[in-house]
């Protein structure tokens, strides 16, 4: 028998590698283009694949073929953004000659340029050469011969084992013969293949999944059908396009689902992932406070697809309503961010939500220590498709355990939380494989969209009661939110129009003793952003942003020091019982514009942002001009830089009127500027270095001063606008992403040298107390200084590494300076009578630090593949080799000697997740 | 209010912490020089007008008692120097400033109770100016809180000193129903349920805890009446506080009672336990009174402990 030499490239196959992603990995968000969407919710789509249009023929390698072997060599193939092969690596060495004969063979490839977001760009693609040997043809038979021959069908489905996931854009094949006919997936994974009769030594080639090869007995004249459970090469799914979305922000660090699921130390939180990006300070002990670029809490913004979520974390500190299953990425601006975003003065987190599944029900089912919750996610019909989470917290029934239990006192602490989110989309056509094909399906026009809800529920009751207690407590809290957004797109050539309005509820309730409170809000918003592509060189982004909020309290309690009357030092009286109506509407508006300007290398990007307020009797106008500028020096090396205003109002209930809140509340404002440069060092590494200085200033301080009230009387103001800090520094990042499913290795470094001061204008109000975590106590009239959360240097180490065989490990190493302090300097004893309280002596303000904090965390994940579902099982251990890091200094009581908080000791936590 | 949640959750994890970290030095364990106390009697002192009349400086300038609780447990008897000021500045903690400071008494004593008559109404400072004056010039609630003249008594024994500020609060009527504040007085203290007389020491045996109470006081905490930020009247009742201290071992908390934001009062309920190893010895005991508006008084006990 003689060998038939045949050397192929899986042409077909790889055209369907080529696909936008959302065919090669998980579903993604309908993703607009980026000239009009808000950033975040746009993943890259490619918008036209390219396409193969130079093929070049590999010789088979002598020696291989002298020993018929053959050989599959998979390759990612780097396209430069003008359809050129800039470079080729094997994913895993074949041997015997075959991956230097396709290498070579396919750097003479030539493709079609390919577009991400409707930008030409470079990609990468997975690529497969095959290398088969044929038996040598039959005689060709004679034309009688061919009209009789049977056939038999083979028909089924290919699904990702573990997952479900239907597998499109595969061949199916009978046999290595490359004359045999052979079928590709559609998009539901479903093949029908007819073959002669006979046995078929079935092989199915699919990019992300291991050659599936099996044999079935064919029935002349019958159709057999058949289910294929593909396995996936390494993690279930895994994208095949590496292009970056164009930037329009000098700095956007983004974090995907697997990564704010997998990062040690962060209890798959995906908030608390954002602390170990660079500018962003450690938060003490395990809390999720974004301190961002020296920015105080609650100054960088937090939303869910453009809306923002007004609660981030459960019982104040405990897991963000941020469910990580429903997350499709995050987005993280630390400054220097576009005129569409504003509302703070910070940064800015936006969580990307996930579209449902295209192909078939998906879901997931996670239980930790804490809560358990389910992700689902199915399309209903075509171009209908929903996803929905929810989760609940059961350390409610858990606590009771481990309570202690006395004869003379009861305690009972009653935590307790949920969250929802649900996203039905509509829009997009399944058979469409690009924006280009869809819009031409539709007729040049085309609207998608989607209704997302979410919201959360947290209650707190604690009751301590009992002859033998202090006193007798009782709290009750329970806060709640709402959230309806719609979402639609609407493209019709170079012009894009994505308008999102959104309605919400708040609820609070809170019960202290004779204290209560029951507020609620409601909100209703909208956005509208237009963007039109002029020329290649010239687009233009326009749009409002408009938000609508009613809040009203009903308020019952004693009589508040220092709002009612002037309190003695140390006094405890028992007030009258107040009983208030409160209701005020506020209303923030936003009309913005920018556009971007290509001008040779560089990229100009100058916008505005008008700002109005108006909340009770206050009017407010702040006009944020900002400007960005990219210059593309290399193709892999680019300059960046920015500056500009932002703008953030007070929370509408603090308008309310004297003495509870200040009706004369300013726009908080900050300066921001930047300067950095990005570069890819290899299609997997890149390095951000970029230096930033912020001012901010006008912003919230409390309390405020006291005045002189018109009709007779003093109030001292809640708040002012007499807030200021100065922030500047320098950021690394330096990312290793995963080159191919085979690449087993990801990680980040990120460090941060900043210094940040905090304060306020004028001298220190009356009963500013503000002696905590290393205010501004003890030095007289001090009331600007270095930040409490100021940290020079903040180095974080993330690694990630895919050990095989199901397993995965991975480590968060960080190393931060110590949090200022102002040191005691103890020469006698300072007692206030009245207030039974002794007062410190104290040195230079913030001239001391706490020792440097370090701790590694790491994370052993374990997964099972089964048929058609994964099991997952995780340990994720805070603080591995238990580290004292001093998290708080407080003095003993005659403020004699100062004493440590530590930190948090070793902390193992451990959670099972079943998908399907 | 989010700030505030924030905040809230920092410090509920702060606290969880502080369950860790002990200091030595408890509160409630005198063994060194301490003032424990202050009063003045009357513990304020009340116009008849608001009108500056010489009638009304007159009644302000009313002669008062002045007494401090030193102790001095290590001190065998030693001499304590001390000198006391009044002056303008609350948040001047020593009286540093002269231009604004008067002397109203300075001696040598021992640890016991220092009494002092002064008439601080009437105590003038640089340029001859009422110190009274120059106290509602300071005062950026332009007396809405009364006038709280800063009284700090320097002690000083050895190489120990210390400061101790007590605000003399002067009133005139402003809003109807004000009147002049009574001291608060303990009716009693109590060991495991029976009676703690003043005069003979009780023998306590065993390592405790002993429970200790005071006798009710509800019935002796005053309603009030004070003048509101806005003019208006603001009705309160007094929630008194008790301070704990003992010469020995240590109170399961150092301060009972007062009232939270929600108006829930503490119970006068501690319990004491005698260091660990000591050996029998007489044990002296303090409940310092406050009522929350400047009144104070105090209560000594005697112990005789043995294992």
């Amino acid at each position: 028998m003689s060998l038939n030499l045949n050397a192929r490239s899986a042409l077909a196959a790889a055209s369907l590698l080529l696909a936008p992603p959302a065919l090669a990995q998980a579903p993604q968000a309908e993703a607009p283009p980026a000239e009009a969407a808000p950033p975040a919710q746009a993943q890259p789509v490619m918008t036209k694949p390219p396409e193969l249009l130079q093929q070049v023929e590999a010789p088979y390698p002598p020696e291989a073929l002298a020993e018929g072997i053959t050989a599959s060599v998979r390759l990612i193939i780097t396209i430069a953004a003008d359809g050129s092969v800039a470079d080729v690596l094997p994913t895993e060495p074949a041997g015997h000659g075959f991956d230097e004969a396709a290498i070579a063979a396919v750097r003479q490839f030539r493709f079609s340029p390919a577009e991400v977001d409707g930008v030409p760009a470079p990609v990468q693609v997975e690529y497969v050469y095959h290398f088969t040997l044929n038996a040598p043809q039959p005689e060709a038979p004679g034309p009688e011969q061919v009209q009789a021959a049977p056939k038999a069908t083979l028909t089924g489905q290919l699904i990702s084992r573990g997952s479900r996931s239907r597998v499109a854009g595969a061949t199916v094949r009978c046999g290595d013969d490359p004359e045999a006919p052979e079928a590709l997936s559609d998009a539901d994974g479903r093949f029908t293949l007819e073959v002669p009769p006979g046995e078929c030594a079935v092989r199915v080639v699919a990019s992300g999944f291991q050659l599936y090869q099996t044999k079935e007995q064919l029935q002349a004249n019958e159709t057999t059908e058949v289910n294929f459970f593909l396995a996936p090469t390494a993690g279930a799914l895994e994208t095949v396009v590496r292009s970056e979305r164009p930037k329009k922000e000098v700095v956007r660090r983004t974090i995907t689902r697997q990564e704010a699921q997998k990062t040690p130390g962060t209890f798959g939180d995906p908030i608390r992932v954002i602390q170990t990006l660079p500018g962003v300070a450690r938060a003490p002990f395990i809390s999720g406070q974004l301190l961002v670029r020296g920015s105080n809490p609650g100054q960088t913004a937090t939303m869910m697809d453009g809306v923002s979520i007004p609660l981030l974390f459960h019982l104040l500190g405990g897991p963000s309503v941020v469910n990580a299953e429903f997350i499709d990425q995050l987005d993280f601006f630390p400054g220097g961010y576009g005129s569409q975003y504003g509302r703070a003065v910070g940064g800015i987190v936006e969580v990307g939500t996930r579209k449902g599944a295209a192909d078939t029900l998906h879901g997931s089912v996670k239980v930790d220590l804490l809560d358990a919750g389910f992700f689902l996610e199915a399309p209903v019909t075509d171009g209908i498709s929903v996803a929905a989470a929810a989760r609940r917290s059961y350390v409610d029934t858990l606590l009771p355990l481990v309570l202690p239990k006395d004869e003379g006192s009861t305690l009972s602490v009653v935590p307790r939380y949920w969250d929802y989110q649900v996203r039905v989309d509509f829009g997009r056509k399944r058979d469409a494989r690009s924006e280009e094909e869809a819009q031409s399906q539709a007729g040049g026009a085309r609207s998608t969209g989607y209704i997302m809800a979410f919201g959360s529920d947290d209650q707190l009751r604690l009751v301590s009661s009992g002859p033998e207690t202090e006193r007798d407590l009782s709290v009750d809290t329970h806060t709640n939110f709402h959230r309806l957004k719609g979402d639609w797109t609407y493209r019709k050539g170079a012009l894009t129009s994505v308008f999102t309005p959104y309605v919400g509820y708040d609820g609070t309730s809170f019960k202290f003793g004779a204290a209560k409170q029951d507020g609620s809000g409601y909100t209703v918003g909208a956005r509208e952003v237009l963007g039109l592509e002029l020329s290649s060189a010239l687009t233009v982004r326009t749009g409002l942003d408009l938000v609508y909020e009613h809040q009203s309290f009903d308020v019952e309690f004693p009589a508040p020091e220092n709002f009612e009357y002037v309190a003695f030092p140390g006094a405890e009286s028992v007030g009258e019982l107040l009983v208030e109506h409160i209701g005020l509407g506020s209303f923030d508006g936003a009309l913005f514009v920018e556009a971007d300007l290509k001008v040779g290398k560089f990229t100009f990007t100058p916008g505005v942002r008008g700002n109005f307020q108006r909340a009770g009797d206050a009017r407010n106008v702040a006009l944020d001009p900002r400007l960005w500028v990219r210059f593309e020096a290399t193709e892999r090396t680019q300059l960046k830089g920015s500056l500009g205003l932002y703008s953030q109002p007070a929370e509408t209930f603090r308008f309310i009127t004297l003495p509870y809140g200040n009706p004369e509340l300013a726009y908080q404002r900050a300066f921001q500027s930047s300067l950095g440069v990005e570069h890819r060092l290899t299609d997997v590494f890149n390095v951000d270095v970029t230096g930033f200085f912020n001012r901010r200033f006008n912003n919230i301080a409390a309390p405020g001063e006291i005045i002189s009230l018109p009709g007779g009387g003093v109030v001292q103001l809640p708040y002012s606008n007499q807030g200021i800090g100065r922030a500047l520094g320098l950021e690394v990042m330096v990312k290793k992403q995963r080159a191919s499913a085979t690449d087993k290795w990801s990680g980040w470094v990120s460090y941060t040298f900043s210094q940040s001061l905090d304060g306020r204008t004028g001298p220190a109000p009356e009963n500013s107390g503000n002696d905590f975590g290393g205010g501004f106590g003890g030095s007289g009239d001090t009331t600007y200084g270095l930040s409490p959360f100021d940290q020079t240097h903040i180095l974080t180490l993330v690694s990630n590494y895919v050990l095989g065989g199901g397993w995965e490990l991975g480590g968060r190493f960080r190393y931060t300076t110590g949090r200022p302090t102002t040191p005691l300097n103890h020469t006698f004893d300072l007692y206030q009578v009245d207030r039974n309280r002794f007062n410190g002596t104290y040195g230079p303000y913030a001239s001391a630090r706490t020792a440097g904090f370090h701790q590694l965390d790491v994370r052993l994940d374990k997964s099972w593949q089964f048929q058609s579902w994964t099991l997952g099982l995780y340990l994720d251990v805070q603080n591995l080799y238990n580290a004292e890091n001093v998290e708080f200094v407080f003095n003993d009581y005659r403020q004699r000697r100062e004493y440590e908080v530590p930190g948090i000791p070793i902390l193992p936590v451990v959670g099972v997740k079943g998908s399907f | 209010m989010k700030a505030l949640l924030q905040t809230g959750g920092l410090l509920l994890l702060a606290m969880a912490s502080l369950a860790c970290v002990g200091p030595e030095d408890k509160p409630s364990n005198v063994h060194d020089l301490r003032v424990l106390g202050v009063s003045t009697e009357q513990p304020e002192l009340i116009a008849s007008t608001c009108e500056r009349t010489p009638e009304a400086l007159d009644e302000l300038a009313a002669e008062v008692t002045y007494r401090a609780l030193l102790v001095d447990p290590a001190g065998e008897g030693r001499p304590i120097q001390y000198t006391l000021w009044a002056c303008a500045d609350p948040d001047d903690r020593t009286c540093e400033n002269e231009a604004d400071r008067a002397l109203l008494a300075e001696g040598t004593t021992v640890a016991g109770e220092l009494t002092l008559p002064i008439r601080p109404g009437a105590a003038r400072g640089a340029e001859d100016r009422l110190l009274l004056e120059r106290v509602l010039e300071e005062d950026a609630y332009q007396g809405l809180g009364g006038i709280r003249m800063p009284l700090v008594l320097r002690v000083v024994a050895g190489g120990e000193e210390v400061y101790a500020q007590k605000l003399m609060v002067f009133w005139c009527p402003v809003v109807e129903g004000m009147k002049a504040n009574e001291q608060p007085v303990l009716p009693g203290l109590r060991v495991d349920d029976v009676p703690w007389p003043e005069g003979e020491p009780l023998e306590l045996s065993g390592p405790g805890p002993f429970v200790v109470t005071a006798d009710d006081v509800s019935d002796r905490e005053e309603n009030y009446v004070v003048p509101g930020l806005r003019l208006q009247a603001v009705n309160l009742k007094e929630a008194w506080e008790i301070a704990w201290y003992s010469t020995l071992g240590e109170f399961s908390l150092s301060e009972t009672g007062g009232a939270d934001f929600g108006g829930q009062q503490g119970r006068h309920r501690v319990e004491w336990e005698p260091a660990e190893g000591a050996t029998a010895q007489d044990v002296t005991f303090w409940a310092v009174v406050r009522d929350g508006r400047g009144g104070s008084s105090w209560l000594v006990r005697r112990a005789r402990w043995s294992p």
